[in-house]
């Protein structure tokens, strides 16, 4: 079928298997490792990592792509520690979880610079290994999508065209807007997972028909960030969901005959880096929401469409087109 | 190593290999920078970030310095923009110079959103409280090297304002250092942005000992036309002209004012508020470089000084006993009791 990067290296789609689409190891905004606040021993955060993937594993996930994107604890030989010990693939992302997190050295940058920033990390390397990315992390501020967020979305695509990896977007806020700069930007949306469709944050169930109807994919990939999970300690975060909402919002797209247009994922951190994380691990997904799924009625298709064939769709770097990055730079120069 | 912990009359300083007694640390430059970087620099595929290359650069000026008699170097940038305590500390123990690092945040522009825009609804700043732990902390405790261990100590705050004017999370910053100031006795030393007075009103406002406090920065063209200077160190504070060898086309005024603004400061009785320095980078990452160096300020400025008729006592005073004075950890209140003696690690959790 095709070529996907791991951080083990390029593997073929059809060894990705079950694949959770968007997950962290640990994501912390810029600054949060200076705060003593958040720190715990390494073997510590290794134990806690190890033990959450690999009950992922026996559950018979395979996969999960890391949407830690560029300074907020994206860690490539701390992760290839964990892919090899417990055999779960890990396919990196260049990018930036959202403008908020894009650090000084960046937010100047031209689109130009940050395309060519993401082509290196998918085409030569992160970070100055030759580990390279398999998708790209791009999202919205709080407060909404402003101009440093939709220079990365049009670096993003443009990258995203020339290599032929996949988008994957922090938050479906402002979502016709979003997918309406990566089509200026050439990229064809079949290519797009808008995130987040099931969170709290500017939730609007009307809006996962019209990704799905431009040909997007709906991003069901909050789950297990449950408002139930709250406890007095550890408050449920403010984008968390009661878990029946969540299921009646995605059976809802479902029925209407889009279960091809979505992916469902966890966005679990094994361990969160800079705040506090309610009980979660991308092993929910298997464990809990696919029971539950089935529960509805969702088929056994359905779900293998879910979990292995869609995210095998995406994954597939599709023909790559260096050229264009080259041909938009020329553009500019002349 | 170190002389007294408790009451003295000279007070100690922490030194990036723990706390000695200011008596010890000879000729301060007071604002300088060691390593410059862009905040996010490191991840560019286009940057080197080989610290030897740093540790070389910056051993050749720092033994320039010290061979020009120069004693002590304080890197005001804070904890955010470059800082590299293990680097300063291997540095200070080949050239011999005292090496005093800052803690603190600021300008905003240059500091990363886990302490601008926090994971609450809505999104805000990291709290006031927490930020002035984090600050003084670093002093008390040692700063920190990200996730594993706290290292040598930070001997003030560092601080700065947007030019363009204070902005509101940068108000919260310099409350923050307020406070840990407090805490801990260190001083405060902040670059201006567009009203100094008004920015060390919200120091003062805090709680801030304003004998405690640096304003840096007052070189600049629109702070000498307003006598911005003489203003500040008439209430107290200590005024740093601190861009030697910048010129007017940079926005500084040139040499020859600067000299002459010294020499009017100290006819005027505030020669005891005033500190000089050049804010030269050592090694910059992600940015140009500054064109001064740690050897400017001995070797082309303090000439000019003489030359113009400035004493050697008057020398002394602007290079050793304003810069003593107000980096001494005790100040007139004698609070600071230090937690560290300088050792390699210590390990958090
Ligand atoms: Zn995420």
């Amino acid at each position: 079928m095709g070529k996907v990067n791991t951080i083990l290296g390029p593997i073929a789609a059809e060894q990705l298997g079950i694949t959770a689409m968007h997950e962290h190891i640990g994501f912390g905004l810029p600054g949060c490792d200076l705060d003593t606040k958040w720190w715990e021993a390494r073997p510590k955060m290794l134990e806690v990592t190890i033990d959450k993937l690999k009950h992922f594993r026996e559950l018979g996930g395979q996969t999960i792509v890391d949407c830690t994107g560029i300074g907020t604890g994206r860690d490539i030989s701390y992760w290839q520690v964990v892919s090899r010990v417990t055999g779960v693939n890990i396919v990196a992302c260049t990018g930036f979880v959202s403008g908020d997190t894009v650090l000084p050295y960046f937010r100047d940058k031209s689109i130009e610079y940050l395309a060519d920033l993401f082509y290196h990390e998918i085409t030569v390397g992160i970070e100055g290994t030759n580990v390279k990315a398999g998708a790209i992390k791009c999202g919205v501020s709080r407060g909404g999508l402003n101009e440093l967020d939709e220079k990365v979305y049009r670096a993003a695509a443009r990258a995203a065209v020339a290599t032929g990896v996949p988008i994957l977007t922090h938050l479906s806020i402002n979502a016709d807007r979003q997918m309406d700069l990566f089509e200026m930007e050439g990229l064809s949306l079949d290519r797009v997972v808008i995130g987040h469709s099931d969170g709290k944050e500017g939730l609007d169930p009307a809006r996962d028909f019209r990704i799905a109807e431009r040909g997007a994919y709906v991003g069901y990939d909050t789950i297990g960030f449950d408002t139930e999970k709250g406890t007095p300690e550890v408050p449920a975060p403010f984008w968390a969901r009661p878990r029946a909402e969540r299921l009646d919002q995605v059976m809802d797209l479902f029925k209407a005959g889009y279960e091809n247009r979505a992916i469902i994922s966890c966005d679990a951190n094994c361990f969160a880096l800079g705040w506090a994380s309610t009980e979660h691990s991308v092993a929910e997904l298997l464990e809990v929401f696919v029971p539950e799924l089935q529960e509805r009625g969702v088929s056994d298709e359905t779900v293998e469409l879910l979990l292995v064939d869609t995210p095998a769709k995406l994954l597939t770097m599709r023909d790559p087109q260096p050229n264009l990055i080259k041909a938009a730079k020329e553009a500019v120069e002349a | 190593m170190v002389n007294s912990f408790g009451k003295s009359d000279l007070g100690i300083v922490n030194t990036v290999l723990g706390p000695v007694s200011v008596a010890e640390l000879g000729v301060v430059l007071v604002h300088e920078v060691l390593v410059s970087k862009i905040p996010g620099a490191e991840f560019a595929p286009e940057m080197d970030m080989d610290e030897s290359k740093q540790f070389n650069t910056l051993k050749q000026s720092l033994k320039e310095y010290r061979r020009l008699g120069g004693g002590t170097i304080v890197d005001r940038s804070g904890m955010f923009r470059g800082r590299n305590v293990k680097l300063y500390r291997a540095l200070s123990k080949e050239t011999e110079v005292h090496i005093v690092a800052s803690t603190g945040l600021g300008p905003a522009s240059m500091v990363g959103s886990y302490f601008t825009t926090q994971q609450t609804e809505p999104p805000g700043p990291m709290p006031l409280d927490r930020l002035s732990e984090m600050f003084a902390n670093e002093i008390s405790q040692g700063t920190v090297i990200p996730r594993r261990e706290r290292t040598g100590p930070a001997g003030l705050i560092a601080t700065e304002a947007n030019k363009k004017g204070i902005t509101r999370f940068e108000e919260h910053l310099f409350r923050g250092s307020a406070l840990a100031a407090q805490q801990t006795g260190a001083t405060i030393t902040f670059q201006y942005g567009r009203e100094p007075e008004h920015e060390l009103d919200i120091l003062e406002k805090e709680g801030a000992d304003i004998s405690r406090i640096i304003v840096g920065g007052l070189d600049r063209l629109e702070s000498d036309a307003r006598g911005d200077t003489f203003k500040l160190a008439r209430r107290g504070v200590m005024v740093a002209l601190d861009h030697a060898g910048w010129t007017p086309h940079e926005g500084y005024v040139s040499d020859d004012r600067r000299v002459e603004l010294i020499l009017e400061l100290f006819a005027e009785g505030l020669g005891n508020r005033v500190l000089i320095s050049t804010n030269s980078v050592g090694y910059a990452i992600g940015h140009d470089t500054a064109h001064q160096g740690f050897d400017y300020l001995l070797s082309i400025f303090v000439p000019k000084l003489k030359k113009a008729g400035v004493t050697d006592e008057q020398v002394r005073q602007l290079l050793e006993v304003n810069p003593q004075r107000i980096l001494s950890l005790e100040g007139d209140k004698g609070v600071y009791k230090p937690q560290v003696e300088g050792a390699d690690i210590t390990w958090v959790k």
